[in-house]
């Protein structure tokens, strides 16, 4: 445990020297923001704009603050995952090239832990960075479009905390059994892809798929209550985590770390 | 236009330009320390500086070297 | 008495034998050699025993540690290419070093302080150890193999990237070393085995193919041997031939105008020679009488 922790806060501090603590709030940040912003001026846009054709009646109904920060979530699920990934796609397999892995690992510390600690690493940063975004989301709705709960807003953003851990354990699994870090995040996002489609597409057949959290947070902030099998999708994703990562240790310690 | 950007309060306008601030001049920070950068630096300098959010996110992420 | 027994070391992969039936020991105390060619396996030998690697089958074992203990705790490592985290300073990668090693932070910073005074660093010790030099790396490599005051400290190639100045610190800081701790260390180089060790183990093809101290080698090994050199092109060339079917003649080369004669009788053989060279008024600038040296062995050994 005292050797996790060292690892850990090595992450944390890697992560300071890099500016990750920096600019991926940043980015949370300013995708939060954006939605109420646009929301807000989009009305003021068309209509200064004048560009309506005379009879034409287009009805553009006010924005609702549930609806506002749902769609600042689903931009988190998009644009904010395609940042995490690639931001963390060689958090494995950048130190196995370099070499340091090894340096690491020759040291009386588990594999297991090793990995772990890098998951929990940019975990942290995740949480914080989604936390930020979701509560000026939060902040800027209210200020621009109306009232809107701040304990749903929580309850949503974490549903979507989960489903990014499992986005994460993946990277990390992808990271430490692929060598480049290109194939790592291009699988991860097409598993994440695929699994958010089909799980779109076949709601019948994906009743277990963990990518089934954000609709579980659509349906809180939209109808006030959760979707069917809520804790069936937990226990999948939370499942996901740990074998994702308890393999990716597995396979990392079957391969020479030097060629 | 005028109108409509006037609509929004100060302490919304306000915290959108530190932030964007923030990530350009960090960016910038980091492109002058370290001493080598995929593609050229004057390139990234324009990327950064005129390339709002979207910018700032591609140096770290394709134009920053990993230092291990 | 030996600090580590190695029995039976294998490594395969896929088809491909890196190592084979690898059996030695190594004295407490001692600084031992692992002497090979390129390809030769030392590399996969050295991350097994480091704990890197885990092997096809065999035993490594520590001198009164259980079959079953994680050896790394006793081992100080530094791959042939040593790699660090760039964005740290030297005394950060020493800390974290240390303390991953089951130091507490205060021994760690203690022999932070103590090891980078002697491996030369303590001026660059708050630098990013992205802006060493090659030379700076591999000295904060050895001080960080060093840090948990390890049994058994296993270096690969540790001289072998440097210029002669970088080896020839190295080496000297090896000796200094090899005062508190065993050593084993990996080259290709002949000359640095001989500068630093005592035990030497030769290997080829995964294969233990010579083992023991080097004073051991040297004399058992030794074999009488006697240089002709010729005055004149080309003038030795049939001697050579005919030089071979000499009774106690064992091996004879002709290189670069020298005959080389290993034998087993030298005054025997070489009366015989003087006369004909006389009688015959062989063209010759140099007879010399000497014994093989190890790099001969070496040579022989690595390429037979």
């Amino acid at each position: 445990m005292r050797t996790w922790m060292l690892m850990y806060r090595k992450e944390l501090l890697e992560m300071a020297r890099n500016y990750k603590w920096i600019w991926i709030p940043c980015v949370f940040v300013l995708l939060g923001v954006m939605q109420p912003l646009t929301s807000h001026l989009m009305p003021q846009i068309i209509d200064a704009a004048g560009g309506l054709p005379e009879g034409a009646v287009i009805e553009i109904p006010p924005p609702v603050p549930s609806v506002v920060l749902l769609e600042t979530l689903n931009n988190f699920g998009l644009i904010g995952v395609l940042v995490i990934v690639l931001s963390s796609m060689s958090i494995v397999s950048g130190e196995r090239n370099s070499g340091v892995a090894g340096m690491v690992l020759v040291r009386p510390v588990r594999f297991l832990s090793y990995i772990t600690a890098k998951w929990a690493g940019a975990m942290t940063l995740v949480t914080c960075s989604l936390l930020l975004g979701s509560l000026s989301a939060w902040y800027y709705t209210e200020l621009l479009i109306g009232d809107l709960s701040l304990l749903d807003t929580l309850y949503g953003s974490l549903l979507y905390l989960l489903w990014f851990a499992v986005i994460l354990a993946l990277v990390v699994f992808f990271s430490a059994t692929l060598k480049g870090a290109g194939p790592a995040a291009f699988l991860s996002l097409a598993l994440v892809l695929a699994l958010s489609l089909l799980t779109g597409m076949l709601p019948a057949w994906m009743t277990w798929s963990p990518a089934r959290l954000t609709a579980h947070a659509a349906s809180l902030l939209t109808e006030g209550q959760l979707l069917d099998l809520f804790w069936l999708n937990i226990l999948v994703g939370v499942t996901m985590i740990v074998v994702l990562l308890v393999s990716a240790a597995a396979l990392f310690r079957n391969r020479p770390l030097v060629d | 236009m005028k109108e409509a950007l006037e609509s929004i309060p100060i302490g919304a306008i306000v915290p959108f330009i530190v932030l964007n601030v923030i990530l350009i001049v960090v960016a910038l920070i980091d492109l002058f320390r370290s001493e080598q950068t995929r593609g050229p630096r004057w390139m990234w300098i324009l990327i950064i500086v005129f390339l709002q959010l979207v910018g700032p996110v591609s140096y770290f992420i394709v134009g920053r070297r990993r230092e291990a | 008495m030996s600090l580590v027994e190695i029995k039976d070391l294998n490594k395969t992969y896929g088809s491909k034998q890196a190592v084979h039936r690898l059996s030695f020991g190594i004295r407490e105390g001692s600084c031992v050699a692992l002497l090979g060619p390129n390809g030769a396996g030392k590399t996969t030998t050295l991350q097994m025993l480091a704990g890197l690697l885990a092997p096809t089958s065999g035993s490594i074992r520590f001198n009164g540690l259980p079959a079953q203990a994680d050896l790394r705790r006793y081992i100080g490592y530094l791959p042939q290419q040593g790699a660090y985290y760039n964005w740290m300073s030297g005394s950060e990668f020493m800390h974290y070093s240390g303390q991953l090693a089951g130091l507490s932070k205060k021994e760690a910073v203690q022999r932070t302080n103590d090891l980078l005074d002697r491996v030369g660093l303590q001026e660059a010790r708050k630098r990013k150890i992205g802006g060493y030099s090659g030379g700076m790396k591999q000295r904060l490599g050895l001080a960080q193999a060093l840090i948990h005051q390890p049994k058994l400290v296993i270096l690969d190639e540790p001289v072998s990237a440097l210029d002669p100045v970088g080896r020839r610190e190295v080496l000297e800081l090896l000796k200094e070393i090899r005062k508190e701790a065993t050593i084993l260390f990996s080259t290709h180089v002949l000359h640095d085995a001989e500068a630093v060790s005592d035990d030497v183990l030769m290997i080829r093809d995964g294969e233990l193919v010579l083992s023991g101290t080097l004073r051991d080698i040297r004399n058992a090994h030794r074999q009488p041997v006697i240089y002709i050199e010729e005055d004149v092109p080309q003038a030795l060339q049939t001697w050579a031939i005919e030089w071979e079917r000499l009774a106690h003649v064992t091996e004879l080369s002709y290189q670069d105008g020298i005959v080389k004669l290993v034998v087993e009788q030298p005054d025997e053989v070489k009366q015989q020679l003087l006369q004909q060279i006389a009688q015959h008024r062989i063209p010759i600038r140099r007879f010399e009488l000497a014994q093989t040296t190890l790099e001969d062995l070496f040579l022989k050994v690595v390429s037979s």
